[in-house]
């Protein structure tokens, strides 16, 4: 069941119709004082839609506002432009602990390098042979020669004309 | 960047750059090998493994046996020490060392006859083989690897 003010607000708006319209009319004590403030609440209805809906833009008023809109991007895109430079200037503990780090992988580096050794640099890591001498009075016909073979780093002083010995001399 | 990973960083390097300084002692080993043709060879001995196959390839032998062998760990670059068998004797004298490796004079006796000498730098990855005298059916061999 509705109430009163339910009713009034219904009636205002148009929206009692038939046996209910006829019921509420009937149950106003003073009618014609009900529609003059029918007719005033519709009157101040009106009024504020017109006035509280979006003006619409002149074209002046458009153009202005569009320029306000890119002025006001244009300093975002500064602003973004200034934080961009003030983050690539880096705080002096952190260029000090890049330095650091850079230089704890430089050593790291330098040290493989220094293991790897240049293939150029190689020969000079094999086993030389300053010089070699044999007996003349035991082996008078002993020759010495040298090699390296550097697909295994071995260096080989070869002997000839040694004198040979019996079987015997293998023992440990 | 955080403090720890950069202390760790420093730290892995500056152990990776003292590991030359660490491994200053050596162990040079020396040793008197009889390389022979057997039809059923004994396998070759563990110092001699890196070797092998220019060991074969050079000398033509299928058999290697150590009948001497001393193990010298060097402090000072000036020991020298001896590696014998029952008559042949291998006398090694270590005159300093160098950054490739160490200068050795070496005297090859059988028993206290003076066979063969000579002075060499010996290179702490080349190892060094000398044909020394025909023995029966094969061949003495030295052999010196720093290890």
């Amino acid at each position: 069941m509705k109430t009163f003010e339910e009713k009034w607000t219904a009636w205002v708006d148009g929206q009692l119709s038939g046996r209910e319209l006829s019921e509420f009319e009937a149950s106003l004590p003073d009618k014609g004082a009900a529609e003059a403030e029918k007719a005033g609440a519709l009157k101040l209805g009106e009024l504020l839609k017109r006035e509280l809906s979006a003006r619409t833009l002149k074209n002046e008023e458009f153009f202005s506002h569009q320029l306000r809109e890119s002025i006001a991007g244009l300093h975002e895109t500064a602003g973004e432009q200034a934080r961009e430079v003030r983050s690539m200037w880096w705080t002096i503990p952190r260029l000090l602990w890049t330095g650091v780090a850079s230089l704890a992988v430089f050593l790291v580096f330098s040290v493989f390098v220094m293991h790897e050794k240049n293939p150029t640099e190689e020969s000079q890591y094999l086993t030389q042979i300053l010089n070699a001498r044999v007996d003349p009075v035991v082996s008078p016909n002993a020759t010495v020669s040298m090699f390296e073979v550097k697909q295994d780093r071995v260096t080989v002083l070869w002997t000839e004309g040694l004198q040979s010995l019996p079987a015997d001399y293998a023992a440990k | 960047m955080g403090r720890a990973p950069a202390f760790l960083i420093c730290f892995v390097a500056l152990t990776m750059g003292a590991l030359p300084v660490l491994q200053g002692a050596e162990t040079v080993w020396s040793g008197l090998v009889i390389a022979e043709n057997v039809p059923q060879p004994q396998p070759i001995p563990p110092e001699l493994t890196r070797i092998e196959g220019s060991l074969k390839k050079f000398f033509g032998y299928n058999q290697f046996q150590v009948i001497g062998q001393s193990q010298k760990t060097l402090k000072t670059g000036q020991e020298d020490w001896l590696a014998t068998s029952k008559f042949f004797g291998l006398h090694v004298d270590a005159r300093g060392e160098t950054k490739a490796g160490y200068v050795l004079n070496l005297k090859l006796y059988k028993e206290k006859e003076l066979l063969l000498e000579t002075d060499t730098k010996l290179s702490k990855r080349s190892p060094l083989v000398i044909k020394g005298p025909q023995v029966g059916g094969g061949q003495l061999l030295l052999v010196l690897v720093v290890e």
